[in-house]
Parts: structure tokens; C-alpha cells; sequence
């Protein structure tokens, strides 16, 4: 029997996280659940595969000309952190402030933009909205850099209200041109010079060259505003000031946060905690570390409502396999493979369809994406010379009797060692019908790829392909 | 640009710049180069070690300090004969021969400088002679061919048709220990020398792998190392130091006292030239272009300076001399070799 406390860890490690292998697991568990929640909430000094490493043996991830190589050495990091939130709270702000390669052609700024996610992306979204504005790909994205105090471009602004903060509805047309004046001058340094390399995807002479954030004030009108009933001679860091004081902007934010976090449809009584998070905002200063410290806390989020009550995104499904398989621990060959997979899955890093960033929930499957998915998952988990498999095998044995498993044992244990996972009646018959052909399993003995290892490799890939394994 | 002790035994001059970036299969250009070595006709062979989008052409280009493009050669990606996947250093041994090594096949291919195949030597494994990720190499005084055998944390001395001679190093951070390295060379006395690439040192060998010396530790200070990748010794003794993860270059004394730093200084290449003659809009808002800005206190490491930072070294993986005492920086990421003189 699986405890709760078990079952409401593994819960949070998917949310916060990418899942948890069984040790990763106990670490945590040992935690406690409130110690759980301050640890994801506070990464210090991630441990991850080191960027000497990888640029040691990827050049394609160390120069980062092109996408592939470029989503490859994101992936590198969400396989091997040993701070998942910290990824994931990027993830998130990835898709809410989504920005693509595509117009870009500039990845090393696009990584430093998710660099800014991991380092600010837990702490005050005032400050947030600030760096965003001056982060460089963004500028060139929504083409502030064509945003002149004499010739306004309101394109930054319009999209800073409506998809990044308030939400539709909660301001006027004339607060958007506004807003756009306030933030006319911030661009990127050499605006002209990469505008014109990043239009023609110049790669000439020697490279790509990054961005970095410049203010010309000769280019700012600093001349009177009046922003959702204010008026000053107000600049972008006044707008953002403004904004965040909104409640539409806390109801925003707490509702995109419990989305991404809880469940991908809001009920009575998500709605319920969606308030209790805007009141946090505001109590906290808008931070939104104790934002979702109020989520994880909740009773819905640690009730069983809550659980499954994702569909796992592309992100989330790969490297959720991969960490449990315990595969790609150094650089090797072959990493960038495994973004494309994502890709194929719908969620290409780097590469959000739009400016809306991705459509989740259910829209993540379509039959095309599903058999991805499934592939992609069975293949991994069903590979019994991965490190991950393998300590799933060796727990498999020692939880056994002299080596041997009765087949209802063997579906439920994989089921537990993988999440755990709860499935229905029908799903779990169907596993035990499976294990049951072949009889009770001897483990005892067993040697790395042989057929007793071959037969959980096996029911590894079956869990892999059920409907319950698509949910976080 | 560089920076000097007080009072330095050595000058270097930049002379120019050599190469554009190759985007496609073939033809002049470089892609991602790791290496190079130069003949004694000045013929300056480049190793591209290729992104996995152009793996498949995987390959040695040919030019001169004239900035000619002669010809390249290789055979593709992969394990077959003359093949390669995962190219690190070059040596250019007796009989217009050049060694190079391949980190992912754990072999040394030869070539002739001409283009063609040779032959291969080396086996995957840890016992004498067998190989684990082949990194730097160099060829000494006799013809004997020390490869620095990174998996296995040692450095292996070979005939040059691949026949063990000696082993020495294991795993460690102590006298003659290594993590991880990869660049090495030969002074005018056989002494070897060794990139101890993730214990930020060089050390110094005799030939037969007594060790004599270290220099260097972790840091950003000048006699500092971040990962060297590359080394070279001139006739009077002075160490050229590919410092990678500070995005420069270090000049040692032949005793291993600090005496000038690189920063890199790059200008435009013939070869780049006539991609601004065809590209006069682009070329116009360069000529307006801060290429040395002043950066956000965030991106203030060597990697992300060098990123935004043109004419700064960005990736310096490699440093050769000719026998005129020119130097020759191999930039991964920018494509190029930044050409220095001894004054």
C-alpha cells in the first residue's frame, strides 16, 4: 500500500519538478513536506552538468549558431539539475513570455533571457516585468527597438498588457499607446547593426554576436502620460510600477501560475485558491516564491482533486523519462535528438508557435503527438541497461522474496516505482493480465539484459503507454 | 589588445586575421576549428571539428597565410577509414604526415598533407596502448608520437605507426595526476607539456614522464588558468597558453612566470571583405557599430563578453607556432585564426 505522504511527494515533484526517480524521492520525503516545498522554492547552487562540459564536447552548444544546438544544452540542464524548480519556473515563464528563435536568430540572447527566468523568475514580478523589458531578445521580438519617441511602435506595449500581465479587457487603447511611449529608447546595443543581421539570419563574418540591453534616452519621450488613471512624465520602470498594483494583473498571474502548476482546468475550487495566491501577491510585495508557496500549501493542491489533473507537456514528458531512466548524466552524442523529440511532441524550445506561447492542457495530444509521446517514454523506460532501470530492477529484487515477484506484484510495484502512478481498474487489469502470461518472475540471479530484466524492461514500456502516464 | 608584466621578455605583434565562418559542406571557410598545424611552405592546415548539422563534412581545411584557400580533405563522419566523429588536435610529423586524433573513435588517423589516408591506429580501452578519448597530441625530436589519453588520465607515448612506448599519469590533482586533459607539446629538449585541463595547470614532463613542473592554478589573474585547452613552446623556451575558459591566451617564461596576456584583437579577413563587398547594407551598420560595448554587470563573465565582443577571442581551443615565430590562435566560435608575430 503507498502511503499518502509518498503519493503527495511524488504529486509535488511533478509539479515542481520533472517527477522523481525513487531515490529522489526519499531525499525529499525525508524532507518532510513542508521542507520539500522551501527546498524547490529556494534553489541555491544548483548542481547541474557543468558548462565546461558541455562546451567541451558540444561546439554546436558552446558557439549556439543554430536552434538545435541551442535547445539541446537547455534540455543538458533540465536532465541533470538537482533543482528542478528552478527549470521549471523558466518553463513556465518560457511560455508566458514566450519568445522564438525563428525572428531572433540569436540563441545565446534567448538563453540569457531564460537565464534571467531562473534568476528572477522566483522573486518580485515587479522586478520581473522590468528585466524583461530590457532583455534584448524580447526588445527584438516585439520590436521595441522600432519603438522611437518619434514614431511609436506600440507593439512591446500592447503585448505587455494583454499577454503578460492584466490580462484583455482590464485596459483602454489609449493606455496601450501609453504604455508604448514609455518605453520608447529601450533597445538592445547596435540596434541597427543586429536588426539587420537578425532579419537576414547573418552569421557573417565570424559568428553570431549577443545582445545586450541599451537606453537612449534621445530616443525616449519623456513628455506627459497619463496610464490607467495616472499622470506623469512617466518612463517604463513608472508603467510597470502601475501595473503591478492592478488586480487584474495579481488574477492574471495567480491564474497562469495554478495552470501551470496545478491543474490545467480551474474548478469552484481552484478559484478559491487562485484568491487566496492574489491576496498573497499583494501581501508579499507580488512575489511570486510565496505566491506559489500558498499554491503547494493549499488543501486543493495536496488533495486528491489535484493529482493527474495535468496533461504532462512535451517538456515534462522527456525529461521526466529521461531522469528516471537516469540517461544523458554527461555529454554524449545524439542530445539533440532528444530536443527534436520534444519538438515532434509540439513543444520545440526556443520555438514557441507565437507570441501567445504554447496551448496546453489537452491540446498537448493529437494522435501524431500521442505516439511520440508514447514512443518516446516506452523507449527510454524499457532500455534495462539505463542507470535508472537498472536501480529499478535491484529494488524490484530486494522488495521481492528470494527473487521472486507474483505478476499482480510486478504491475503494481512498476507502477509505484515510476511515479507512483494511480490508474484505473481497467489500466491496471491489463498490466496484471500481461505480467500474468508469463508467469511469476525470477529476479534472482539476474544478469544486466537478461530475459528476467527484459520482462520489467517490458511492463516498464507497457506503463509507459497508458493513458495515466500522459498525466502529471 | 594585450596586456604585459612590467617588464616582459617577449613581445607579440598581431599581424591579421584568417577565415569567415563556413555554414555549409566544403569550400573556404572554417567550421568550428580545433586545431592547427603549419608547414615548413607556410601551408596552414586547419582541423574543423564540425557541428552535428555538418558532421558530414567533417574535414582538414588547407590555406595560407595569404589568405588563399588551397583544398581540404577528409573522408566524412563516422568509423570507417579516414572517418571521423569527434576531432580534437593535429600533429604534423615526418614524412608530410599529420596525426590526429579523434576523441569518439579513441584513434589516431593519418594523412599525408597531400589529402590522402594513410592509415589508423588505436584501440578503445585502458591497458597500454589502448586509447579513451584521444586529446591533444605532438610528435617529439624522434619521431615518437605523445598522445594525452583523457578518459584514462594519462599520457601515452607511441611509435608513430601506433606501437606503445610509455604511459604515464592517472586520475588526480597531485604531482603528475590529471583530470580531463588535453592540450600538449614539446619544447626544444623533448620536454613534454600538458594542458591538466579541468585542474586549471600546465605540467611540464621529461620526455620519458618524470614530472618537473606545474604552472598555474583556477583563477582569472594573470598566471591564472580556466581550463586551458592548448599549448605551445617556441625555442626560447616560452609557453603559449590557450587559456579557454578566460577566453584568452598567456604567455609563460620558460620558468613559468607570467608575461603577457591575449585578449584577441581580430579584424576583418580577406574572406570576410568580399562577403561586406556583396553586403554593402550590412557592412554600412557594422561601420557604425560599437564592437567592443560596454556590457550589463550579468553578462560580465570572459564567455559572455566574448559572445557580444567581436574581435575578442571566443573559444581560443588551440595555439600553434610556425618557424618564423608566428602564432596562431584557433577561435571554436568565431571561426578563425588570429595570426601573432614574435617581435
Amino acid at each position: 500500500m503507498i502511503s499518502n505522504d509518498t503519493a503527495l511527494m511524488a504529486h509535488l515533484l511533478r509539479r515542481a519538478g520533472f517527477g522523481a526517480s525513487r531515490d529522489e524521492l526519499e531525499k525529499y520525503l525525508a524532507m518532510g513536506y513542508d521542507g520539500a516545498v522551501e527546498t524547490l522554492l529556494n534553489p541555491s547552487d544548483p548542481g547541474n552538468m557543468p558548462d565546461d562540459l558541455i562546451r567541451r564536447y558540444h561546439v554546436e552548444q558552446s558557439e549556439l549558431r543554430d536552434l538545435a544546438g541551442s535547445a539541446a544544452y537547455w534540455m543538458y540542464r533540465m536532465i541533470s539539475t538537482t533543482s528542478p524548480m528552478e527549470e521549471k519556473i523558466a518553463l513556465f515563464w518560457h511560455s508566458l513570455f514566450a519568445t522564438g528563435y525563428a525572428k531572433l536568430n540569436q540563441a545565446r540572447s534567448l538563453l540569457n533571457q531564460v537565464d534571467m527566468f531562473r534568476r528572477s523568475g522566483l522573486e518580485n514580478f515587479q522586478d520581473l516585468l522590468l528585466e524583461l523589458s530590457r532583455d534584448p531578445a524580447m526588445i527584438l521580438w516585439l520590436d521595441n527597438n522600432e519603438n522611437h519617441g518619434t514614431a511609436v511602435n506600440e507593439n512591446y506595449g500592447r503585448e505587455l498588457l494583454e499577454l503578460f500581465s492584466m490580462g484583455i479587457g482590464n485596459y483602454s487603447e489609449d493606455d496601450v499607446k501609453e504604455c508604448a511611449r514609455a518605453f520608447t529608447g529601450w533597445t538592445l546595443g547596435n540596434a541597427e547593426y543586429m536588426a539587420i543581421r537578425a532579419a537576414k539570419d547573418s552569421i557573417w563574418p565570424y559568428g553570431r554576436i549577443a545582445w545586450h540591453f541599451e537606453y537612449r534616452d534621445e530616443d525616449h519621450d519623456g513628455g506627459e502620460k497619463t496610464f490607467l488613471g495616472e499622470t506623469g512624465r512617466f518612463n517604463g520602470e513608472d508603467i510597470i510600477a502601475i501595473i503591478v498594483k492592478q488586480e487584474s494583473t495579481a488574477r492574471f498571474l495567480a491564474t497562469r501560475l495554478f495552470e501551470f502548476f496545478a491543474a490545467d482546468k480551474v474548478t469552484e475550487a481552484g478559484e478559491k485558491v487562485i484568491g487566496e495566491m492574489m491576496a498573497t501577491y499583494f501581501s508579499s510585495g507580488y512575489q511570486v516564491r510565496d505566491m506559489l508557496r500558498t499554491l503547494f500549501h493549499s488543501d486543493y493542491f495536496r488533495s486528491e482533486e489535484a493529482r493527474f489533473a495535468r496533461v504532462k507537456g512535451p517538456a515534462e514528458m522527456v525529461v521526466g523519462a529521461i531522469r528516471m531512466a537516469g540517461n544523458y548524466q554527461n555529454p554524449a552524442l545524439g542530445i539533440e535528438k532528444v530536443s527534436n523529440a520534444m519538438l515532434y511532441m509540439g513543444q520545440g524550445l526556443l520555438q514557441p508557435p507565437s507570441v501567445e506561447g504554447w496551448h496546453e492542457g489537452l491540446e498537448w495530444i493529437n494522435s501524431g503527438a500521442l505516439v511520440e509521446r508514447v514512443n518516446f517514454a516506452a523507449k527510454e523506460l524499457s532500455n534495462v541497461k539505463s542507470p535508472g532501470v537498472r536501480s529499478i530492477i535491484d529494488r524490484l529484487e530486494a522488495g521481492s522474496k528470494n527473487g521472486v515477484i507474483e505478476p499482480t506484484d510486478l504491475a503494481d510495484r512498476c507502477l509505484d516505482l515510476l511515479g507512483p502512478i494511480q490508474v484505473s481498474e481497467d489500466t491496471r487489469s491489463v498490466l496484471v493480465d500481461y505480467a500474468t502470461r508469463q508467469g511469476d518472475l525470477h529476479l534472482a540471479g539476474h544478469q544486466p539484459g537478461d530475459e528476467a530484466e527484459q520482462r520489467v524492461g517490458n511492463m516498464l514500456r507497457l506503463v509507459a503507454a497508458t493513458k495515466e502516464y500522459q498525466l502529471a | 589588445m594585450s596586456t604585459q608584466t612590467q617588464s616582459p621578455s617577449i613581445a607579440l605583434d598581431y599581424v591579421k586575421t584568417i577565415g569567415i565562418v563556413n555554414n555549409g559542406l566544403n569550400g573556404r571557410g572554417f567550421a568550428n576549428p580545433y586545431d592547427t598545424a603549419v608547414d615548413s611552405d607556410g601551408n596552414i592546415y586547419v582541423l574543423n571539428r564540425c557541428d552535428p548539422a555538418r558532421a558530414s563534412a567533417i574535414r582538414v581545411g588547407v590555406c595560407n597565410l595569404d589568405e588563399e584557400y588551397l583544398r581540404e580533405f577528409g573522408r566524412g563522419n563516422g568509423s570507417g577509414d579516414g572517418q571521423f566523429i569527434w576531432v580534437v588536435a593535429m600533429a604534423l610529423g615526418s614524412g608530410n604526415r599529420l596525426f590526429i586524433t579523434d576523441e569518439y573513435n579513441h584513434r589516431v588517423t593519418v594523412y599525408d598533407t597531400g589529402g590522402n589516408y594513410l592509415s589508423h591506429w588505436g584501440v578503445a580501452g585502458s591497458g597500454d596502448g589502448e586509447l579513451n578519448g584521444p586529446a591533444g597530441i605532438a610528435i617529439d625530436s624522434t619521431g615518437s608520437v605523445i598522445v594525452v589519453d583523457q578518459h584514462n588520465s594519462r599520457v601515452q607515448k607511441f611509435t608513430d605507426d601506433g606501437k606503445f612506448i610509455a604511459a604515464w599519469g592517472s586520475f588526480g590533482s597531485g604531482e603528475g595526476q590529471f583530470n580531463l586533459p588535453w592540450g600538449v607539446a614539446v619544447d626544444g629538449q623533448d620536454n613534454v607539456y600538458v594542458c591538466d585541463w579541468r585542474n586549471d595547470r600546465i605540467q611540464k614532463f621529461s620526455n620519458d614522464g618524470e614530472f618537473l613542473a606545474a604552472y598555474g592554478e583556477p583563477g582569472y589573474g594573470e598566471g591564472q588558468f580556466q581550463r586551458p585547452t592548448g599549448v605551445a613552446v617556441d625555442p626560447e623556451g616560452f609557453i603559449y597558453v590557450a587559456d579557454w575558459g578566460n577566453e584568452r591566451v598567456q604567455v609563460l617564461g620558460p620558468d613559468g612566470g607570467f608575461q603577457l596576456l591575449l585578449h584577441g584583437e581580430a579584424t576583418v579577413s580577406k574572406w570576410a571583405e568580399d562577403y561586406f563587398a556583396s553586403n554593402p547594407e550590412e557592412k554600412a551598420e557594422r561601420d557604425s557599430a560599437n564592437l567592443k560595448p560596454d556590457l550589463p554587470s550579468h553578462l560580465n563573465t570572459p564567455y559572455h563578453v566574448s559572445s557580444q565582443t567581436e574581435p575578442y577571442f571566443w573559444g581560443p581551443v588551440s595555439v600553434t607556432l610556425d618557424s618564423q615565430g608566428r602564432l596562431y590562435v584557433a577561435e571554436t566560435n568565431r571561426h578563425r585564426l588570429q595570426v601573432y608575430r614574435k617581435r
